[in-house]
């Protein structure tokens, strides 16, 4: 009698637990999709920095803000790509990191869950036996 | 290369039917992707050389001459052609630069290129995706006749 109350304490324990799980699944998988979309955004700038740089200094640079081609200045225009790359940069690094905290913690709860559908299996074993 | 493969192919001996299985799957799945991507590549460069022989084709045209341009994808105004020689070439990130004739075709040229090689990267690395999945069907189907039998 008192297994069947640890038996149904377990398996509440495994729901949540895979409950956690797939929580974590989910944000490792956005996680995956906003580094896509930066990696992206950093080749595009990095092709408009490669672009710049070969201009002459008096080349006329042009950007695009809304409805208006705007003049901008070549050093501006290099100084804003460069800024974007540094940003997108650190945002990559912070996915990275943050990635792969989300990756240990779905290892140490896929074995949490493991050691309780053991302890589950065992008790349900003994269970059988008597 | 040989003795590479050879080794591969013990190593997926060893693995369940259900390794197998799943192994399969993900590499006709990555190679999907890698179809995509090509697809995708293909059509990129085919505008960048539509978008070179109009530059080529604008070259020839000599200033002044009368054009239609384009308001809306169904209205078009009489017009006459400008300075032929310098044209805005979209960088990408909103940036447009002013660049001469010269200049632009060089730049289509540049980008098609690049495209180009790309392209061949990827074509390498898709076929021997397939041939990873070609081979693990291949041992999963021989594993399966190795089942079917005893039973």
């Amino acid at each position: 009698m008192g297994s069947t109350a640890v038996l149904k304490e377990l398996q509440g324990d495994l729901e949540n637990k895979a409950n956690d799980l797939t929580k974590l699944q989910k944000d490792i998988a956005k996680n995956h999709q906003v580094r896509k979309k930066y990696t992206i955004q950093l080749g595009e700038n990095e092709l408009v920095l490669k672009e710049l740089d070969l201009l002459n200094d008096d080349a006329n640079v042009y950007k695009l803000i809304g409805p208006v081609l705007v003049k901008q200045d070549l050093a501006e225009a290099n100084a804003n790509v460069r800024k974007r790359i540094d940003y997108i940069s650190a945002e990559l690094k912070r996915l990275d990191a943050t990635l792969q905290d989300l990756e240990e913690k779905q290892n140490s709860k896929k074995e949490a869950i493991y050691k309780v559908q053991q302890r589950i299996q065992s008790l349900q074993a003994g269970k059988g036996k008597a | 290369m040989a003795s590479r493969g050879a080794g591969v192919g013990l190593e997926m001996e060893k693995m369940s039917l259900e390794q197998l299985r799943a192994l399969k799957e993900q590499a006709d799945l990555e190679f999907n992707l890698f179809q995509d991507s090509l697809n995708n590549i293909r059509t990129a460069t085919a505008r960048l050389e539509i978008a070179s022989t109009a530059l080529h084709d604008l070259s020839l045209r000599p200033q002044g001459k009368k054009m239609l341009v384009p308001l809306t994808a169904s209205l078009y105004v009489p017009g006459s052609l400008d300075d032929a020689d310098k044209v805005l070439v979209d960088v990408g990130t909103g940036y447009f630069i002013e660049k001469t004739m010269v200049e632009g075709k060089e730049y289509c040229e540049r980008k098609i290129n690049l495209l180009k090689s790309n392209y061949d990267q990827l074509l390498e690395v898709a076929t021997k995706k397939k041939s990873i999945a070609d081979e693990t069907g291949a041992i999963l189907q021989a594993k399966l006749k190795q089942v079917a039998p005893i039973q």
